[in-house]
């Protein structure tokens, strides 16, 4: 008895020292700055990829602007988290997401500050600020589109001149390419649905070329359903998981990047975002993008880019200047360059392009505008559509999936 | 002793004063909220009354999540208390090496669950798919987390590996307390080991065994850390816990005030759990 509350008293005198510890370090750190006289700016941003990168361009900037100090957050499960820091009343100054139904929540909750007469705005190319304006509802700009991505097929180039296939321009091409690498044993496509948002790139790409036009309007007002709209995209999407490797609710996003960069997987189902990633763990691969063929029809196949990174202000910062010149100095066409080349999206700023070859089969795509946005932007985040994709995928049935989506999309409007 | 009680009445309120402000005040905000339709975030809110109530008694994903966390906690309640009473039978033996198997099997619950959970995920990932590859079971190399047949197994494995020291230490001291010259009568009456263990050691130790029994069936009901660090409640919500259902639909799903009511809700049900388990197992204790 004497041993055992012995070493209980150990373990608690041991966690009240750690606890000590922490709390010092973290006043002595808060005095620091406040002998300074400096601003802090707390910048949020969501996307692991874009870390380092943003790293770099505060290091410039904290360089020509030494009074002020960002301190940028990166948690994982960022759009968590943000929410439940905004729920506590700690918003951060800058807040850098996507442009999805999370800012629509932010931006029509007043959590933003309205940037519609920001001059800012200019610069940036129509069709995004427009994408903004459709995820809001809104005729206000709630944010500046930074960062755009494209979600398209990544592909291994020196895998495909071994096996002698060509890019593919129709679904009939694709399933055929599909089975070919299949036959020469190697594997189509590794997934990830241990990361279950994985399970929503290709979704989307598959949704946005057969939903039609207007489809989300029209959804709303119930015009339409989920049942009619989303049945081509569905059964196609089974159809293609049917060429990934046996166990792919067993790995994760981390586990997929690193078997597609050591050619594990001829072809990768992820937005250019993973590329930067890819690249990391093998810097020598050669790859390309092109948009999913999901229809026999060329000209009907879009490609899903959406904003990938926006730059939106607190409507409550008590540094709305410093918030501002911040944003201001991203906006810089060298600094925006930098991100973009860090990052490897495209920019929304008119002017800054993307020469990466990995993305060049993109440019006349965009070109063209044979571009939609994603599909799941207009979803509502607690539909939790990845989790019904994951149960779509393992159950192999579409109708069930289709009704739950229903049910789901109207329960979500009632809340 | 008017100066003592006043020492006292400082000892006492500090502590009382801190709960109130960091625990009561914020259930008491939660019950506010869940008559809401707060968001999360928003600056305004409406009166919405028993709404949001009605909703969750209607909503299959908060059933779905009721099932799993009941069928995880009853399981996991009993692998624990059979595992760690029969492990502290053994370290309270006379075995050599007794401090150190101690404190080896202290160790577990020193360490932060999230972080076994996330060296249990890798484990569960990569060593026991390559162990099975390597072995040329193919059939058993994949990720069991990954399966919605297998995916509770593992929590229930990490759960129990890291719950059992605390009972463990539980179950050492009420050993500890039992006076060795009732074995001494019993060994010279000739009972058997497991007669003894029914007549003696388990019915000396149930006010402990209660107490363990209460105790671990309450944090099993929820079960947060392993389910973030595991599965994040995956595959297609096969592992959604109540706690972590609350926390996701709260907050990224932007339910707030929705998700308060079935916190609400779920705080009333584990009350009155626990309170019969008390109810019901005290009154065995007197019967023995």
């Amino acid at each position: 008895m004497k041993k055992t509350l012995f070493i209980l008293m150990v373990a608690v005198l041991m966690i009240s020292i750690l606890a000590g510890c922490a709390s010092s370090s973290n006043s002595n750190k808060s005095s620091e700055t406040k002998d300074a006289q400096q601003v802090e700016l707390q910048f949020f941003q969501y996307k692991p990829e874009a870390r380092d990168t943003f790293d770099k361009l505060i290091a410039k900037f904290e360089e020509q602007y030494p009074h002020i100090k960002v301190v940028q957050d990166n948690p994982p499960d960022a759009s968590t988290v943000l929410k439940t820091k905004i729920a506590a009343g700690e918003i951060p100054d800058v807040i850098a997401n996507g442009g999805d139904s999370v800012h629509a929540m932010l931006a029509t909750s007043g959590v933003l500050a309205d940037l519609s007469a920001a001059p800012e705005l200019k610069n940036i190319t129509e069709s995004y600020i427009q994408i903004l304006k459709d995820i809001t509802g809104t005729e206000e700009v709630y944010a500046i589109p930074y960062g755009v991505n494209a979600n398209g097929v990544i592909y291994n180039k020196v895998l495909f001149k071994e096996l002698g296939l060509t890019v593919p321009a129709t679904w009939d091409e694709f399933v055929k390419l599909s089975q070919t690498i299949q036959e020469a044993g190697r594997l189509p496509f590794y997934f990830t649905f241990k990361d279950s948002w994985t399970t929503l790139p290709s979704f989307n790409a598959f949704g946005a070329s057969t939903q039609g036009d207007q489809y989300f309007a029209k959804r709303k007002e119930k015009q339409t359903s989920f049942a009619e709209g989303y049945k081509a995209a569905a059964e196609k999407y089974l159809q293609f998981i049917s060429f990934g490797q046996k166990d792919s609710f067993g790995k994760g996003y981390n586990d997929g990047n690193a078997a597609f960069a050591n050619g594990e997987s001829v072809m990768y189902a992820q937005g250019v975002w993973a590329i930067s990633e890819i690249k990391k763990i093998n810097p020598g691969i050669e790859l390309g993008v092109f948009p999913y063929p999901v229809t026999n029809d060329p000209d009907q196949n879009k490609l899903v880019s959406g904003v990938d990174q926006l730059l939106s202000i607190s409507a409550k910062s008590e540094h709305p200047e410093e918030a501002k010149l911040f944003i201001r100095f991203l906006m810089n066409p060298d600094n925006a360059k930098n991100y973009v080349q860090g990052v490897n999206t495209f920019s929304a700023i008119k002017g800054v392009t993307q020469d990466d070859p990995s993305v060049a089969e993109l440019i006349p795509v965009f070109e063209k505008g044979l571009v939609s946005d994603f599909p799941d932007h207009y979803i509502p985040s607690s539909m939790k559509l990845d989790q019904l994709l994951q149960e779509l995928i393992l159950k192999q049935k579409t109708e069930p999936f289709l009704q739950s989506m229903d049910e789901a999309y109207d329960s979500s409007l009632n809340r | 002793m008017k100066k003592n009680a006043r020492i006292f009445y400082m000892m006492v309120i500090p502590a009382f004063v801190m709960f109130f402000g960091f625990h009561t005040f914020p259930v008491l905000l939660g019950i506010f909220y869940s008559f809401t339709d707060w968001n999360g975030f928003a600056q305004n809110y409406d009166f919405v009354g028993f709404k949001n109530y009605l909703n969750v008694f209607k909503d299959e994903s908060i059933y779905a999540a009721y099932g799993f966390t009941f069928q995880f906690a009853i399981l996991t309640t009993v692998i624990v208390n059979v595992v760690s009473l029969t492990v502290a039978m053994g370290l309270n033996a006379r075995i050599k090496f007794k401090n150190f198997f101690r404190g080896i099997y202290f160790l577990p619950n020193v360490l932060s669950l999230l972080i076994v959970g996330y060296i249990f995920n890798y484990i569960f990932s990569n060593m026991l798919p390559n162990f099975f590859e390597n072995i040329q079971m193919k059939d058993w190399a994949f990720n069991i987390l990954g399966t919605t047949e297998w995916a509770w197994l593992g929590i229930v494995i990490v759960t129990v590996w890291q719950a059992t020291a605390f009972n463990i230490i539980l179950y050492l001291a009420g050993l500890q307390t039992i006076p060795t010259d009732m074995y001494e009568a019993s060994s010279i009456d000739g009972a058997s080991k497991w007669k003894e263990f029914w007549h003696i050691t388990f019915p000396m130790i149930a006010p402990f065994f209660t107490i363990n029994m209460v105790l671990s069936m309450k944090n099993f009901l929820m079960a947060f850390d392993q389910i973030v660090a595991l599965t994040s409640g995956g595959p297609a919500k096969s592992t959604m816990s109540i706690s972590y259902l609350i926390y996701t639909d709260g907050f990224s799903g932007g339910s707030f005030a929705y998700q308060s009511a079935n916190s609400v809700i779920y705080f009333v049900v584990i009350v009155i759990i626990s309170i019969v388990q008390l109810k019901y197992l005290q009154r065995r204790e007197m019967n023995l």
